[in-house]
């Protein structure tokens, strides 16, 4: 059965957008709320290197984790906070590992809310531990095992579910390593999304059972990669406007979860949030400034505009000078959040909101486009051609590719000789795309399955 | 308050896009001076040379085809293509190329390669023999992709174990294929382990060789040399030079010794072996 596409935006104007305001709040579990006029901190830590030896060291390692940041979150008086854990392989491979986990963090959890009546939510993103080249993504021992991850982290007490699913980057890769804008618009605009359509129906259908949000996906395996891959203003890897044009059109694809019921707050790396947010009002959480521990973005203040969750991105589980890292981490989005929900409750929010967003504009292409108010033109674009995933990707770039040129012919962003006839390429190469997905596909797969070994047209019904 | 700055020199304390304010004037790639300096004059080595450096494979074919009617196959290689992927690996090192034009160009050598190879017909000597798998339990293969293309278009045999590989497998493969250099791998802090375990069970198989390890994030030096045979890969094109080196005859240890001057450049992770 087909599933509800968006053909409208949430917001009439950019200028309703806001962190922590979303259309729709999600309550979670201890009190606390997404998107319901205040912004909250999360911190996410990885399991330090050698606690996956056994089961019993990685419960312990997670339960220490959520201590650390529990504990520093009362010692400097934050009044919510969202924790994190993102699966490392064998969380989600044995899915009573993943069960374990959740169980001991919402243990103590619940322990400091019964305590001191302190917000928390507990967040698990399983890992997406297919392969196409290992038996396809569907209906493999491998498959089914997230589905079973899933169930046990929403029956020890997850209060949100989350994942990064990888369908399409096997596509997605070649494309970024080559400059191939069609195999990246195959890869996550059509590959992505129809990948997503099948992991959220059932991710959706699990989480019902339990009282626990199914939160969403991000496209880290693709758009956060090239971003990866594009660097800093000096990378030679990719062009930062080709980075901007894959994430535009990954927000075509991560709308997906969200049409097959995932309810928010989407995860944090997803800068595409912006625009997703514009299109179905759910809360989001975001990274920037304070995820230099993990990412070195070209946007750090820029991402906070709009944020209901701000996030740490993630860090290793490890002693700072200002302690171990759950806490030095929460501390740190914990006193962003306080400046947002400070500006919130004085009448200031939408001066901060802007401060943020002019702060890195136009430091680089990619936050010409998440600026809110582009981000908003992007989504328009998008609803356009909502019912159609291939055409609404498709439409996201191009509008991409009009807002850079604009703000550029504007004098208001620079952009090298690389950046810009990359971007005049791509888009030539989009605007010469068919306007019908079956064709689009049709020519796409008389390609890329020769050219890329590990492609799996099957994992994706085709 | 606008979404706009009423001046570009408002944000002269905000931000400065240096890689604009740095680049330098439009050449072709064939005009750069170190390009220039290694370019074969005569055809059809120079055509071979080209169509590499400008990443078109229509045109590596019909030069391929073009040269073999009256060249050896190994010369096509050797003193066409060959130097071509070599401007290219120069470009890429000084900024002037990204990692797409790379990968173009590797993709024309390939196809200039194989039809040179098939006129051949006998399997081409190869500088020698390379492992590179990805990281047990993880799925993040872009870093293991590139080492290969590096090596491959470098002249080197490589066993492509691919990504998610079981250490008992690597092992196997190192036995089986007695490569001069093994490649791992890992973006995950939690799989990054897994070398650790490659090289405990190859030296209890009394194996030795570098263990070129690299990835995102969490592999750091301090890191890979915590393990016997392990040599920290700080750019995937550096495979190509260490793998060099280990057919010269350099050990890991050598290696962890001599980095920079293996590779050539200045390297910051390795500083304090300049």
């Amino acid at each position: 059965m087909g599933i509800f596409r968006y053909t409208k935006l949430a917001y009439r104007e950019p200028d309703e957008m806001l962190f922590g305001h979303a259309k729709f709040p999600v309550s979670a579990h201890w009190g606390l709320q997404f998107g319901a006029g205040y912004v909250v901190p999360e911190v996410k830590v990885a399991p330090e290197a050698g606690s996956e030896r056994s089961k019993e060291v990685m419960v312990k390692e997670c339960e220490s984790i959520a201590e650390q940041a529990a504990g520093r979150a009362v010692d400097i008086g934050l009044p919510a906070f969202l924790l994190e854990q993102e699966h490392v392989y064998q969380q989600t491979h044995f899915p009573d590992w993943g069960g374990a986990c959740t169980r001991a963090q919402a243990d103590v959890l619940e322990r400091f809310h019964n305590e001191y009546g302190i917000k928390c939510g507990l967040r698990q993103t399983v890992g997406d531990t297919r392969l196409e080249e290992r038996g396809g993504l569907r209906g493999t021992d491998y498959d089914n095992e997230i589905a079973e991850s899933i169930e046990q982290c929403a029956k020890n007490g997850a209060s949100d579910i989350a994942a990064e699913t990888m369908g399409g980057k096997s596509v997605l890769d070649y494309g970024s390593m080559r400059g191939d804008i069609r195999a990246i618009l195959f890869g996550i605009g059509v590959l992505g999304s129809i990948d997503m359509e099948y992991f959220w129906k059932r991710a959706v259908r699990i989480c019902s059972h339990y009282n626990c949000n199914p939160a969403g996906d991000t496209n880290c395996s693709g758009a956060n990669s090239v971003m990866y891959i594009a660097g800093g203003l000096l990378g030679k890897d990719f062009s930062h406007t080709g980075a901007a044009l894959a994430r535009a059109i990954s927000a075509a694809r991560s709308l997906v979860a969200v049409e097959c019921g995932a309810t928010g707050p989407l995860k944090d790396c997803g800068y595409e949030n912006t625009i997703v947010k514009a299109i179905c009002g759910v809360p989001i959480a975001q990274e920037g400034k304070n995820a230099v521990c993990a990412h070195a973005d070209v946007m750090g203040n820029l991402t906070c505009q709009v944020a209901d969750v701000w996030s740490n991105e993630s860090v290793f589980h490890r002693e700072e000078m200002g302690g171990p890292t759950p806490g030095v981490w929460l501390q740190a989005t914990g006193y962003e959040a306080a400046l947002m929900n400070t500006a919130i409750q004085t009448g200031n929010a939408k001066i901060l909101r802007d401060l943020y967003t002019l702060t890195d504009k136009y430091r680089d292409p990619q936050g010409t486009l998440l600026a809110y108010d582009n981000a908003f033109r992007v989504a328009g674009a998008i609803v356009e051609y909502g019912k159609d995933p291939y055409l609404r990707a498709r439409a996201a770039a191009l509008e991409c590719s009009k807002v850079i040129t604009e703000a550029y012919d504007a004098k208001k962003l620079m952009l090298t000789r690389f950046e810009l006839d990359s971007l005049n390429k791509y888009t030539s190469v989009l605007e010469g795309l068919p306007m019908e997905s079956e064709r689009f596909i049709d020519e796409c797969m008389k390609e890329y399955p020769k050219r890329i070994p590990t492609f799996d047209p099957k994992s994706y019904g085709l | 308050m606008t979404l706009d700055w009423e001046s570009r020199e408002n944000t002269d304390f905000v931000y400065r896009r240096y890689n604009v304010i740095v680049e330098g004037p439009a050449i072709k790639p064939e005009d750069d001076k170190d390009v220039k300096k290694n370019m074969p004059p005569k055809e059809p080595f120079r055509e071979l040379a080209l169509a590499v450096i400008h990443g078109d494979s229509d045109r590596a074919r019909e030069a391929t085809k073009t040269a073999l009617a009256s060249t050896p196959p190994l010369d096509v290689i050797e003193k066409g293509l060959s130097k071509g992927m070599d401007a290219v690996s120069a470009l890429y090192a000084k900024g002037a190329y990204f990692l797409p034009d790379v990968m173009l160009s590797a993709d024309a050598m390939m196809v200039g390669m194989n039809m040179a190879d098939a006129k051949l017909g006998k399997a081409r000597e190869k500088k020698g023999t390379v492992v590179s798998f990805v990281a047990e339990g993880d799925p993040h293969d872009i870093g293991k992709n590139l080492v290969v293309m590096f090596l491959r278009s470098n002249g080197y045999e490589v066993v492509d174990l691919g990504r998610d590989v079981p250490n008992a497998d690597v092992v196997s493969a190192v036995k089986k294929a007695k490569p001069v250099m093994l490649t791992g791998t890992a973006l995950m802090t939690t799989t990054m382990t897994n070398f650790h375990h490659v090289s405990d069970m190859l030296k209890k198989e009394g194996i030795s060789l570098p263990i070129f390890g690299c990835g995102g994030g969490a592999v750091k030096r301090d890191f890979v040399e915590s393990y016997d045979m392990g040599v920290y890969g700080v750019k995937a094109f550096h495979a190509t030079k260490l793998a060099d080196a280990a057919v010269a005859g350099k050990t890991w240890k050598d290696m962890r010794k001599e980095y920079p001057k293996i590779v050539g450049e200045f390297v910051g992770e390795y500083a304090d072996r300049l």
